[in-house]
């Protein structure tokens, strides 16, 4: 296989656009555009062989430089020098593709069902495990190997049912992951980097369900749309599904939450949240400050007298939080409590300092829904 | 000019680029031309031909131009877009800008046809072939060139501008289009391009205004677009007025039913008479009725934004009926509930009154205390257009 056409279609270092724009925009430039159909009718598209959830050689090397992760050595050797590798906790990490590196070598891809079978080993062992700790480091190496599922499967076209698998449990992770590790800090964990992957998954996802029927798609439209509350982009695709899609339940249910967001209903936003399930309150959950805030915003001039009162505990009613709470979610607005009420006024009203407000701290209609879910059944969709 | 012979074909083209005619040079290599239904012009292989009378790279266009006729006649509009991307760039001169217009205009044509006849065609070639098609128009040039002004390629800005358009609109990547205004905004001749791609123009970037919500702007665009737009293109004006009534109505203009009537619009009928009697039953029925039409526009979520208009406009009516200033919450209650408006609750009618207080449709105050809503004596409903 000629190298410079096999790192061409394999640029994975440009996170813009989807893998179908990605692996196009390498061809223009020469015009190669002939050269890949001729290509793609010769049938040249690379099958993976490795059988294992990492390719020997990558093992050994690894082994042999001291770069295992801590979750893929040999339990007893930790302490060793050189710590041994074990081979049913080890996991082809991701690799940047570069020049002068094949990256389609048959016997560093994994199949289709391979791939399948590392993502569990991946949410069952990995990230639903009780004991490995911090969840953090759990999530750094959840993602990176992730990463690189999709990365074979990027490089051997992997479509259909097979490819549909990966992604649904890519993308629970990734918004599960968005929630728990909300709040902590900038070193540990970056919201951006999540939320950049999350999107790529989903867009990839969304596209796999163009053709052939899938049983979870209403779910994962449902999620994109919560996910991406307020994006016309999102809410102009989820209009342009087909009726039967669009009108389930759980699709009906995120059109209304989205609905509301659009009208700036507030009350009726967090009402209808309650009813959400746990995943879709994650992919909601960051929108709620911004929700919270237009309350008290639209509130302070609505209800902008000096003599007037507003019960407290009605607000933190309506606002889905308990007393204290609301209290400080108030004053970092600037609006007036007095003992048990209170006082809006359009003047007084004020945007939080930045960094003033963690969201963390205002989980709870989250928290709530979690119960007794594992985080397995949360991946997997068993709930 | 279907009966000329290849030599004879290809004189002309040699006279017209010899004496610069752009122009006429532009109908002999366009699809729009009769001659492309010539037999004789469809070969698969001219380049000998062409090499003999023409010049390069003259003689390479024309022979890919003619194996595009070729592929057109098999209607085989996959080869026909590949020939038709051959087309080069002219370093110097803008008189050949007319040929690219045309050349242009066929490129997208072909993109477009592929798309729609291979009906297994995955999105993904589309994009590959518009993707090309941008490059290729970029590659022309235009936007790089120094010349003076009257031979400035400059000219051609426009014309490319409104392709890129149609083209970012159709794959819905609206984005793409702001370094395009940002060019044309900062381009001295904006206003000394011919009227009718001004229109195209002002039409997109009004949509595009419309998608970010600015609806001030947008309602000037389109307004301009339809006002300049040519009497006799009633298509083109129904279809900026698609886009402008939406607007219009956001900012409490109400078209009336003979203009409906005149552009064969009767789709917003119910909705304008809904918003302006706030009559929010009919809004929802006329907006269930008509969605595909207008979810295939693009317009639907812009006209559920109307929602906040009939909701003023149906509060105003019980405060005409109730004649007072203090008026109790349970009465909007009650009008929402008459609406048919589901799981509504005091809670949410305060939100909304608020909202529209917040919004400056209502003057005035809510008393939580009291239930009511307290409303200014002068005025309490002020005019759409004002605060909008």
């Amino acid at each position: 296989m000629n190298n410079k056409r096999a790192s061409c279609r394999v640029s994975h270092s440009r996170r813009r656009g989807q893998p179908v724009e990605r692996d196009w925009r390498q061809h223009h430039n020469q015009g190669v555009w002939r050269e890949v159909q001729e290509e793609r009718r010769q049938e040249s598209i690379p099958r993976g062989v490795c059988l294992s959830m990492c390719p020997i050689r990558e093992l050994q090397d690894r082994e042999a430089q001291n770069l295992l992760h801590r979750f893929e050595v040999l339990s007893g050797t930790e302490r060793e020098r050189w710590p041994r590798a074990d081979p049913s906790g080890v996991v082809k990490e991701y690799a940047r593709p570069a020049a002068g590196k094949d990256s389609t070598r048959p016997s560093d891809l994994r199949p289709p069902a391979v791939l399948l079978k590392t993502v569990f080993y991946l949410v069952d062992n990995i990230a639903a495990s009780p004991t490995l700790r911090p969840w953090t480091e759990v999530y750094d190496f959840v993602f990176d190997r992730l990463r690189s599922v999709r990365q074979d499967m990027i490089i051997q076209r992997v479509s259909g049912a097979d490819c549909v698998a990966v992604l649904e449990r890519t993308v629970r992770f990734l918004i599960y992951a968005s929630y728990r590790l909300c709040g902590e800090p900038l070193r540990l964990y970056d919201p951006r980097i999540n939320d950049t992957h999350l999107q790529e998954s989903l867009s990839w996802l969304l596209e796999c369900y163009t053709s052939g029927k899938h049983p979870n798609q209403e779910e994962f439209q449902a999620l994109g749309l919560l996910y991406n509350l307020g994006s016309s982009r999102a809410t102009q695709h989820t209009m342009e599904l087909p009726e039967r899609i669009r009108s389930s339940p759980v699709m009906h249910l995120a059109l209304s939450v989205s609905r509301a967001f659009m009208e700036r209903n507030p009350v009726r936003l967090l009402r209808l949240a309650h009813s959400l399930d746990f995943l879709q309150s994650c992919a909601l959950h960051r929108h709620l400050e911004t929700c919270r805030r237009d309350l008290l915003l639209i509130y302070s001039h609505g209800h902008s007298s000096k003599n007037c009162r507003f019960p407290l505990h009605k607000l933190a009613h309506i606002l889905a939080l308990d007393v204290p709470l609301t209290n400080q979610l108030c004053q970092a607005h600037g609006v007036e409590v007095h003992g048990n009420s209170v006082v809006f006024s359009k003047t007084s009203f004020t945007e939080p300092e930045a960094g003033k407000l963690q969201c963390a701290h205002f989980h709870d209609l989250v928290d709530r829904k979690q119960r007794d879910l594992t985080v397995g059944s949360i991946i997997h969709g068993c709930t | 000019m279907a009966h000329i012979t290849i030599n004879q074909y290809l004189q002309q083209v040699y006279e017209a680029i010899d004496n610069h005619e752009g122009s006429f040079c532009a109908e002999l290599l366009s699809f729009k031309h009769p001659h492309v239904a010539n037999p004789r012009l469809q070969l698969a292989s001219p380049e000998e031909k062409c090499q003999q009378v023409l010049e390069v790279p003259y003689d390479e266009m024309v022979a890919a131009h003619l194996r595009c006729t070729y592929a057109v006649s098999n209607h085989d509009f996959v080869e026909a877009y590949k020939c038709q991307t051959a087309f080069q760039s002219h370093k110097e001169e803008n008189w050949a800008l007319p040929v690219m217009f045309a050349v242009t205009l066929d490129l997208r044509i072909f993109a477009n046809n592929v798309s729609e006849h291979k009906l297994l065609c995955s999105k993904m070639l589309l994009i590959q072939m518009i993707f090309q098609a941008e490059q290729q128009l970029s590659l022309m040039g235009c936007f790089r060139v120094r010349a003076g002004i009257d031979d400035s390629k400059k000219w051609g800005m426009l014309f490319l501008i409104n392709q890129l358009f149609k083209i970012y609109f159709k794959i819905n990547k609206l984005h793409l289009c702001k370094p395009l205004i940002r060019a044309i905004d900062s381009s001295n001749l904006k206003d000394d391009y011919s009227m009718a791609q001004r229109v195209t123009y002002k039409y997109y970037v009004g949509r595009k205004a419309m998608f970010d919500s600015d609806y001030k702007p947008a309602e000037e665009y389109l307004s301009f677009s339809f006002q300049h737009c040519h009497r006799s293109s009633q298509r083109n004006k129904r279809m900026i007025l698609i886009y402008l009534l939406p607007v219009k109505m956001l900012l409490g203009h109400m078209p009336n039913h003979q203009l409906l009537r005149k552009y064969d619009l009767m789709q917003f009928a119910d909705v304008t008479k809904a918003v302006s009697e706030g009559n929010l039953l009919l809004l929802n029925e006329a907006l269930a009725k008509h969605e595909t039409f207008f979810i295939r526009c693009g317009i639907f979520l812009i006209l559920e934004k109307l929602k906040i208009i009939t909701y003023r406009n149906l509060f105003k009516k019980v405060y005409q009926l109730l004649k007072t200033h203090q008026l109790p919450l349970d009465a909007f209650l009650v009008a929402l509930k008459m609406m048919q408006v589901e799981e509504v609750d005091i809670d949410e009618v305060q939100c909304i009154l608020a909202n529209l207080i917040c919004e400056g449709h209502i003057k005035g105050y809510i008393s939580h205390q009291h239930q009511k809503l307290v409303v200014s004596k002068a005025n309490p409903f002020p005019l759409l257009s004002s605060s909008s």
